[in-house]
């Protein structure tokens, strides 16, 4: 059983797979995973990249997550957006940004955008879509910015101005009516986090706040939650309050945590801490 | 490895107990150029010779002190191009185990991955120990570390240790030389002092390779520049 | 029907004030029929952290032997418990790695930081992770536990205001799903203690 053993063995296991295409079979739906409905863009101008995201994780017709982050790590110079399965985009930008800093310890140079297109393209189209990520690439390298597609089944854009997930549509006629030459930084900024509002009101995939990273050749700036037109609107001052011992109680016990001896007051009161497990019944 | 019954391990056991290949390969570690590592309060250095036997090979190529990870360096004696394939490995698990965990490899368990890697190649079938002895310096939650390891796969903690043709020399230096007190600028200084001490012609800067790590956990090796630096302060 | 939702559950996490609490229902059943109702879905990792695990009670007790066992290799090996982060991305990589075959269940991670912060988050069943300052859920009853928690939840509670809090989320939660309830089990953690109290409630 040296397998058992094996902690980090690589690539994906399909041990149940028959099982579930059984349950399959008996007409049993395969559960909802948890995905970014999404509205992600980017745009290139005058002096780098500007990529946008925003912030709502769906799972079926629930939201579950209403400020989640869904622009990736890639290198210090290469970040990305991902829409799709959440499972997915997280793990496979991590994976390729795994590779690519093991490519820079052993070339001692900067990672380029393409390559990392070239990675994620081929681990895609490998999977043939099942893989189901859908991400916007953007970065500045040595060869200047740079800003690509890349669908789930591994084809790829190159463009200067993008969009993906299911509020893409929304987004890029934003970008469409907008989007000129040569933008400057703050133009940019704007005209990103005006595609992504188009997404989070007019798409039911996305929603929350807008989330944007800056790459320039000098290094990134990542503007978390740049713009929240969401806010709760229904705070209560004081919210529920219940009164201690409202919850009826069948049994409670009580385990001390910390150091297994501790030096106690030898007063009559300290003797009730003798007993590590407390029962009370109700 | 050992895929067949037939592929034997040429490690194998004298008579008296010994495995003569393993000691062979600490022969070619002690045939190297002296490398030293010493552990301060708050950082650790490794330093080592970059001796070239010809004038004529461009010594910009060549690096001796190579990064694991940000806040992991390593440095070899013995065999350069064995010392690769450690790093390579050594490299790979520090970002298997960031893929599993989010979370920096401890250096204590990376020293014990690059050891476990070392002492399969004394007992595996087809191939040989490896040619070198590593310093591994880190800088992680529980402080400052220095590891060294060795061919048979044994590795140990060091305040401050030297391997190479020079080594016995160097140790006696650094325990002469070594408190416990010492912070990361003397024992930069220390650890030039010991280098010079056996060195064969003239020390300058393109001809030793330093690497440090402080609190700051970012390890790197200095330019020549910096080491040429710490050369004029120590004169 | 889906899977997930063969067997009924209802798993809460919520963060208070240096504490956090984690609380489940206790049924098992297998779709409307009840089988037990003292099952166990919130497991000790070590004193400080714990999971719950929503979905296929069989994955569910599959999923625990293997958590546990992953954290006891570890302990062995680095001499120290893990982290409630580096555990959740253990979990996640575990799920993951059955990315096209994946077990049935969903993790709620909840434990305390080694400043004694609180740290909760939960995944998707292939182990996409959420992390959350707040509260988060899973199961069956996870529709009606969303907005039971929007609107009960407040934040820096102490131990005791935070046991009502998570405990009446749970069981008004849970009398608007029928494959979950039966009573309930919560665990309040905090620096020093850990209390652990089973809820009267609606057995129908």
């Amino acid at each position: 059983m040296a397998a058992v053993m094996v902690e980090e063995a690589a690539g994906f296991s399909f041990d149940l797979c028959r099982r579930n295409a059984s349950l399959d079979k008996l007409g049993i739906k395969p559960p909802n995973v948890r995905k970014t409905g999404t509205t992600i863009v980017g745009v290139v101008y005058k002096d780098g990249v500007v990529l946008g995201a925003d912030t709502r994780a769906t799972e079926g017709d629930i939201v579950c997550d209403k400020n989640c982050e869904k622009i990736h790590y890639i290198a210090p110079n290469i970040w990305c957006c991902g829409a799709g399965t959440a499972a997915d985009t997280e793990n496979v930008t991590g994976m390729i940004s795994s590779t690519l800093e093991l490519h820079r310890y052993s070339t001692g140079r900067r990672s380029r955008v393409v390559t990392a297109l070239t990675l994620l393209k081929e681990h895609l189209f490998k999977y043939q879509g099942h893989v189901s990520a859908a991400l916007v690439l953007g970065g500045v390298d040595n060869t200047g910015p740079h800003l690509h597609t890349v669908y789930p089944h591994g084809s790829t854009d190159t463009l200067p101005y993008a969009t993906m997930g299911s509020g893409s549509l929304a987004a890029m006629a934003v970008f469409e009516a907008k989007y000129k030459e040569n933008l400057t930084r703050e133009e940019a900024i704007d005209l990103v986090a005006s595609a992504i509002k188009a997404g989070i009101f007019n798409d039911l995939g996305s929603g929350s706040n807008v989330d944007v990273c800056v790459i320039t050749k000098d290094g990134k700036e990542m503007l978390r939650n740049f713009e929240t037109p969401n806010p709760r609107t229904y705070n209560r001052s004081k919210g529920y309050v219940f009164p201690r011992g409202h919850t009826p109680v069948l049994s409670s016990s009580v385990k001390k945590l910390g150091d297994l001896v501790t030096v106690e007051d030898a007063s009559p009161a300290a003797g009730e801490l003798e007993a590590m497990e407390v029962d009370q019944k109700p | 490895m050992g895929e067949s019954q037939y592929s034997f391990s040429l490690t194998t056991f004298s008579p008296s107990g010994k495995l003569v290949q393993i000691e062979y390969a600490l022969n070619a570690v002690n045939a190297g150029a002296t490398s030293l590592g010493i552990k301060a309060t708050n950082g650790v250095v490794i330093a080592t010779e970059k001796k070239l036997p010809s004038i004529l090979i461009d010594e910009d190529s060549v690096k001796k002190i190579s990064l694991l990870t940000e806040n992991i360096g390593v440095v070899y004696s013995g065999m350069g191009p064995d010392s690769r394939v450690l790093v390579r490995k050594s490299r790979k698990q520090a970002q298997a185990y960031h893929r599993l965990y989010e979370e920096n490899i401890p250096v204590t368990q990376l020293t014990r991955e690059i050891a476990t890697v070392m002492q399969e190649f004394t007992q595996s079938g087809g191939v040989r120990p490896f040619g070198v002895s590593l310093l591994v310096a880190g800088y992680d939650a529980d402080g400052p570390h220095l590891f060294q390891v060795d061919p048979s796969g044994s590795y140990f903690a060091w305040k401050a240790s030297a391997i190479g043709k020079n080594m016995v020399n160097a140790k006696t230096f650094l325990e002469k030389r070594y408190t416990e007190d010492m912070e990361l600028e003397d024992a930069i200084h220390t650890a030039i002092l010991t280098l010079k001490e056996g060195f064969e012609g003239q020390i300058a800067g393109d001809n030793i390779e330093i690497g440090i790590i402080g609190q700051d956990q970012k390890f790197r090796v200095l330019s020549v520049a910096e080491v040429n630096d710490y050369l004029a302060e120590v004169e | 029907m889906s899977i997930l939702t063969y067997n009924g559950s209802a798993i809460i996490a919520m963060m208070g004030k240096n504490c956090f609490a984690i609380a489940s229902d206790r049924r098992l059943g297998i779709q409307q029929q009840t089988l037990a109702t003292d099952f166990q879905r919130i497991f000790k990792i070590h004193d400080k952290l714990y999971i719950g695990l929503s979905g296929l009670a069989s994955d569910v007790q599959t999923l625990h032997e293997r958590f546990v066992f992953r954290h006891k290799l570890y302990k062995l090996r680095e001499e120290r418990d893990m982290k409630p982060s580096t555990f959740a991305n253990l979990v996640s990589s575990m799920l993951y790695e059955k990315r096209f075959g994946p077990y049935f269940a969903e993790p709620v991670i909840a434990g305390l930081n080694s400043d004694g912060s609180p740290f909760i988050c939960t995944m998707d069943l292939l182990g996409a992770k959420q992390f959350s300052s707040d509260f988060v859920v899973s199961g069956t009853a996870s529709e009606s536990l969303y907005g039971a928690c929007e609107s009960m939840y407040r934040p820096d509670l102490e131990p005791e205001d935070l046991f009502e809090v998570i405990s009446q989320a749970l069981l008004s939660s849970v009398d608007r799903d029928c494959l979950s309830g039966w009573g309930g089990i919560v665990h309040i953690v905090s620096e020093n203690e850990v209390i652990t109290r089973t809820l009267k409630g609606r057995m129908d």
